[in-house]
């Protein structure tokens, strides 16, 4: 049979994914040298598994675990709290290493990002292959960290090659090289591919990345919706997906949940918690000058189950004074007063731009002008003095009784240098080494 | 006698004016600054500064000084006293971030708690800044693992032997046996006195 060829040319575009290697507890042995190479995790405050090293995950520990039966599976295992701060340093400077090749940088996460290299050649007198190597050279000699790096000629191909070989990996699948790495993998291995398109691919007879790429044109375009035909496009080596370069500006949705430790089955503060997490979700989505029309909120038992409720607003609203007493009624039928909850959450469903409100025929417009002003001044005051710095008076219970034991504080947090204050810490990642 | 107008003098001008008015001054106003009549002279004067990289325009056409062009003159060496405004040369200004961090990407800082570089000036207490990713030359201050102990020490290579040597006596000069892992050079020390 001839080989199957979906590009002639081997760089029509030269997209790069760059993926951080357990990120975190990479982070975190290359600013603490002897956790290098054991077995450690973080997530201690949140009480499971959020990164494993590959030290830990060689013992089994996967991501998502209990703490305990990590624990189990590795009595000498090294749990760290999650230290956002300094994870963020890192990230932004890896953006950085990588934005000196090329402007366009797409930073799709705290450790992912796609870069577009192509055109770059001469200005770099080198080959894509040599830049996206330097690019994952200095990014370890600088960081200290090591990161996998896929070059390819579409988002999709180039997550694909960034993901064949982890970690410290480089993979590189130029145009006409596709189908040699598409023939082994699994369709529902591909970026986009859920469950259940990866279900309704089986039932067509197609298994792997390369039999769904092979499908004919007129196949894709009858059985699959638009994400469907985008990332068999992808697959041929057909760049659809731009790397979008701005800031995230437009949520289908924005969640907020919170893990407080002890659990607790105490009706107010399991509802201060969860008035926090909508004050968070509505300061976010206000920033973005968004508001929802659906609200959910959740109760998280402690055997990880959830109770929770929807709720359709009379207005797009960001503004939780507003719907106080819509969150109690409820917060009333989801908590029953016995069972122990270990988290609270909050997802703000069906945004729209927040403007020309269109008010209900009952209520005054007057009030609803007055609460979009204290909100108002509320951001500016956060902006000063920290968020919920002005809070509703059901969720001031979490400042009374703490927010809740987050574990040990991080390195991080435990050192002041002379002049830095709890909010206002200098930006470097610091070393912790005894020298 | 009419005074003769450089490009520096005009630049003066209008530094001086945004330092003491803490905006760009208008047209007509530079008319006056400048001892010039029409703002057709003022317009080539601002041209000239914005081919010299000292003025741009924003977005909406406004001018504004170039970052680090207009905003704290950076005086030449003091010796002991106030600078006069004559010596106030304008210079070109850098953060005391930019001062002491060389490249932000590769730099960490560290908290010095040990004596070994007393005689460098360095104790503990002190906040050092570590970069990555260079190659160290003879005299740099080193951070470096030796033998499973991190330390902090010149060094030396000579012949393809490498030395560490501490400034302190206390300390006798070390040569790596086993494996000595580089973790990055000291750039620059910091030492604050007060909050």
């Amino acid at each position: 049979m001839s080989e199957t060829v979906f590009s002639l040319y081997s760089w029509p575009r030269a997209i790069l994914h760059v993926d951080g290697d357990a990120f975190f507890t990479t982070c975190e042995e290359a600013i603490h040298p002897e956790l290098r190479g054991k077995p450690v995790i973080t997530g201690g405050e949140r009480g499971i598994v959020a990164c494993a090293s590959y030290a830990a995950k060689r013992l089994g520990i996967k991501r998502g675990v209990p703490l305990h039966e990590a624990k189990a599976l590795c009595p000498g295992l090294i749990v760290l709290p999650s230290d956002y701060e300094t994870y963020s340093l890192f990230s932004r400077r890896m953006f950085n290493v990588i934005r000196k090749f090329t402007p366009q940088v797409e930073e799709y996460s705290i450790d992912e990002a796609f870069a577009d290299l192509t055109g770059m050649r001469r200005a770099h007198h080198a080959s894509y292959e040599t830049m996206a190597r330097k690019i994952k050279d200095e990014i370890g000699r600088d960081l200290g960290i090591s990161v996998t790096v896929g070059l390819s000629v579409t988002k999709v191909l180039a997550k694909i090659a960034s993901k064949h070989r982890k970690p410290d990996g480089f993979t590189m699948i130029p145009g006409r090289k596709i189908p040699g790495y598409l023939r082994d993998l699994p369709v529902q291995a591909v970026w986009g591919i859920g469950p259940a398109t990866a279900n309704y691919l089986w039932k067509m007879g197609v298994r792997t990345a390369l039999e769904f790429a092979k499908l004919p044109e007129r196949v894709v375009l009858k059985r699959f919706t638009k994400p469907g035909q985008e990332i068999w496009r992808e697959l041929r080596g057909e760049s659809v997906y731009p790397i979008s370069l701005e800031e995230k500006s437009v949520y289908a949705s924005i969640s907020k949940t919170k893990t407080f430790a002890p659990a607790t089955n105490n009706p107010e503060y399991l509802f201060a918690q969860l008035l926090r997490n909508v004050e968070s979700a509505c300061l976010k989505a206000r920033r973005y000058s968004l508001a929802p029309r659906k609200i959910v909120l959740f109760l998280k038992k402690n055997d990880f189950s959830f109770r929770g409720e929807e709720a359709k607003l009379v207005r797009p609203s960001a503004h939780p004074l507003e719907i106080s007493g819509l969150l109690r009624e409820i917060f009333d039928r989801i908590c029953d007063g016995k069972e122990i909850c270990r988290a609270t959450g909050t997802v703000l469903l069906d945004l729209v731009p927040d403007r020309n409100t269109q008010y209900s025929l009952f209520e005054s417009p007057m009030k609803a002008e007055n609460i979009r002003r204290l909100y108002r001044a509320a951001d500016i005051l956060g902006g000063k003095f920290g968020k919920h710095t002005l809070h509703l008076g059901g969720s001031h219970l979490i400042e009374v009784l703490g927010k809740g034991r987050r574990g040990e504080p991080t390195a991080r947090d435990q050192t002041r240098f002379l002049g830095e204050t709890k909010r206002k810490h200098l930006g470097l990642p610091i070393l912790h080494v005894k020298v | 006698m009419k005074e003769k107008r450089s490009l520096e003098t005009v630049e003066r001008r209008i530094s001086e004016f945004f330092l003491h008015n803490r905006r760009m001054p208008t047209y007509s106003e530079m008319t006056d600054l400048l001892g010039v009549r029409s703002k057709s002279v003022v317009h080539f004067w601002v041209k000239k500064l914005m081919a010299k990289g000292v003025l741009e325009r924003d977005s909406k056409g406004f001018l504004k000084p170039l970052r680090r062009s207009l905003l704290l003159p950076l005086v030449g060496e003091i010796q002991a006293g106030f600078p006069s405004p004559v010596e106030e040369e304008l210079r070109d200004v850098i953060s005391l971030d930019e001062y002491l961090i060389t490249r932000p990407v590769s730099s960490f800082i560290l908290k010095v708690s040990g004596d070994s570089m007393i005689g460098e000036g360095i104790k503990p207490g002190d906040l050092v800044i570590v970069e990555k990713g260079r190659e160290p030359k003879n005299g740099d201050v080193i951070l470096a693992q030796v033998d499973g102990e991190w330390t902090m020490k010149y060094f030396t290579k000579r012949g393809g032997r490498i030395i560490l040597e501490s400034a302190n006596e206390k300390y006798p000069p070390i040569r790596p046996k086993e494996e000595l892992r580089l973790g990055g050079i000291i750039t620059a020390v910091i030492r604050k006195y007060h909050r």
